[in-house]
């Protein structure tokens, strides 16, 4: 049987090719160029992995990203479970004030953080994961509400609940297996969200692998180009290995 | 198993302002299956949540044995539930969710594989365990529920219309499975169903339910054949209703007299409640007072659906081979075949 060409398909590959990816490429090949020697070279590459900082900063932004995917699911993944299955009146509300922080600025959130947060939070890092978490919150929000509609949710509680499970475990035995597909999107937006946040960061005094680029950027941009393209494909590699590793057990046994 | 009695004293429950359960009262005894029968709307699966712990009572009590459970959470009331939709976990094979309430038991994984497998052999799916749930088909699933509920040997166990949702086929057999398992393991058992033919067939008492109480609760045979009120005559089974006139404890049917069940001296115009099994058709006579409206066949009997002189339309179930002459427009002679007639105010 002869293939048929799926036009709206290739018209929207190439339209996202032609934005995503043409910058992209055009950024690593710049990054490989080699002014003084002329020609391509790994030298930016091999000067950034040398670069004392570059680990300290990465494994910063790695932590603090961890740390919200945690508040994230501690916060959302109960919240939305009980409001899915109480069919309360407010859900609408929630689901309006989700996406506040998309249309309020972000320096309102560091001014508003600096004033309402206790000072010893002000004191550490760890109220970046607070405001990242803000911040993803319109995607993780909505990320997990489509997979907890997905699932018959209240059938599925119950039956975990009268097999003897209280709601610790029906959460974390039953609901977030059942949504694991939301999860992973969730743990992926949140952590990229939070890896690449700058501008919070910046009106907040603190230093993370975004801020330290921006920083590189003024003495060596090659570097820190070649840096940006570390931070774009080390977390995709690691993203795209988790979900090869620990494929969806269905779709396993499926084959 | 350590099944035990299960006891329901005085249990309210509102929705807004539609009463659930008005007072309700229910008692079923140790290794008892008991069957709540009832319209749509009438709380029959509250009853059965209020059991479960999924819903919370306004007032009342609940009792499994002399234990008061009226406030202990859904998780800690040790029964076993099957559930009308298919809920079982998507994420686990067959044999996992049969476990499932062992681990949550903190049974050791040994012991939960070996009662596992014991379990899925006896629902009859003893080769089925390492498979995921979608890959079997809705009877089967429903026999791994059953399973899953069993395996942690419950207090009590509860089916919330489990066969609901099944073919005509598949319902007939799982019913006589579940019937045969819960007489085997003597699981005291509450069943909820709006299917009468399910609820008569395998339970040892039959609760009919109406506007959030009991309306009667008895074997399958006494409901059926000594209704005690109107609403379960009427509910359970089909029944005839020939207005006629009670004078002495008698009324006239067909020509005859009959004495009148449960009246009240008072004469009048009744209403007398006969089952189409208790109707005799005789075709060809002379003195004839129906005719005949429509056969349905169904096998090893038929209905005869008649119209008697004064209009009234009369359903007779009678044996196929007998009824082989009797067509639409057939002038035939009804008669009443019980000896006594249950009636009720016109």
């Amino acid at each position: 049987m002869k293939r048929r060409i799926d036009i709206p398909l290739v018209a929207t590959l190439s339209v996202l090719g032609f934005f995503v990816f043409i910058p992209m490429l055009s950024a690593f090949e710049f990054s490989i160029r080699t002014p003084l020697k002329g020609g391509y070279g790994w030298d930016q590459y091999i000067w950034a992995v040398t670069e004392e900082d570059f680990m300290h900063y990465i494994l910063r932004s790695g932590w603090l990203a961890a740390v919200t995917v945690v508040i994230t699911l501690l916060i959302l993944v109960p919240t939305l479970t009980w409001l899915h299955l109480s069919q309360s009146k407010i859900r609408p509300l929630i689901d309006g004030l989700s996406l506040l922080p998309l249309v309020i600025p972000v320096v309102a959130f560091a001014v508003g953080a600096q004033i309402s947060f206790p000072e010893f939070m002000q004191n550490t890092v760890l109220e970046l994961p607070f405001l990242y978490f803000v911040l993803a919150l319109p995607y993780a929000y909505r990320s997990l509400d489509i997979g907890l509609s997905s699932i018959p949710l209240k059938t599925l509680t119950e039956a975990a609940r009268s097999t003897g499970a209280n709601w610790l475990k029906t959460i974390t035995a039953v609901i977030i297996p059942v949504i694991r597909g939301a999860v992973m999107a969730t743990v992926a937006l949140t952590f990229a969200l939070s890896l690449g946040e700058y501008t919070l960061t910046v009106l907040l005094h603190w230093d993370t692998f975004p801020t330290w680029v921006t920083y590189v950027a003024q003495e060596n941009l090659l570097g820190a180009i070649a840096i940006s393209m570390m931070s774009l494909i080390i977390p995709f590699l690691v993203l795209t290995g988790l979900t090869l590793l620990a494929p969806e057990r269905s779709a396993q046994r499926r084959k | 198993m350590s099944s035990k009695s299960l006891t329901l004293k005085n249990v309210t429950k509102k929705f807004g302002s539609v009463l659930a359960l008005d007072n309700f009262n229910l008692e079923v005894g140790v290794g008892e299956l008991v069957a709540l029968l009832g319209p749509s709307g009438c709380g029959k699966t509250t009853a059965l949540r209020v059991v479960a712990g999924l819903e919370n009572q306004d007032s009342g009590n609940l009792y499994v044995g002399d234990k008061d459970l009226s406030e202990t959470p859904a998780h800690k009331r040790n029964m076993g539930m099957v559930f009308q939709a298919y809920s079982l976990f998507p994420n686990l094979t067959v044999e996992e969710n049969v476990a499932f309430g062992l681990q949550m038991r903190k049974v050791s994984k040994h012991e939960r594989k070996k009662k596992a497998e014991s379990l899925l052999e006896l629902v009859g799916l003893p080769t089925q365990g390492q498979r995921f749930t979608y890959q079997l088909s809705g009877g089967q699933q429903q026999r791994v529920a059953l399973a899953r509920a069993l395996a942690f040997e419950p207090e009590i166990l509860l089916l919330d219309e489990p066969l609901s949702a099944l073919d005509a086929q598949v319902r007939v057999n799982l019913r006589e499975e579940i019937r045969r398992l819960q007489l085997s393991l003597g699981t005291t058992t509450l069943f909820v169903t709006h299917d009468q033919e399910e609820a008569m067939a395998i339970s040892d008492r039959v609760g009919v339910m109406s506007h959030g109480q009991l309306e009667q609760i008895d074997t399958p045979d006494t409901l059926y054949n000594k209704p005690a009120t109107s609403f379960v005559a009427s509910f359970v089974g089909t029944m005839n209703r020939i207005p006629t006139q009670l004078s002495d404890g008698q009324v006239q049917l067909f020509g005859k007299n009959f004495p009148a069940l449960k009246s009240s001296n008072e004469s009048g115009s009744v209403i007398a409640l006969i089952r189409p099994e208790s109707i005799g058709i005789t075709a060809g006579s002379q003195d004839h007072n129906a005719k005949v409206l429509t056969r349905l066949f169904m096998g090893a009997s038929s209905n005869i659906v008649c119209q008697a002189i004064d209009g009234t339309i009369i359903q007779s179930l009678m044996s196929s081979n007998e009824s082989g002459d009797l067509h639409p427009g057939s002038e035939v002679k009804l008669e009443v075949l019980n000896k006594e007639v249950l009636v009720t105010n016109a």
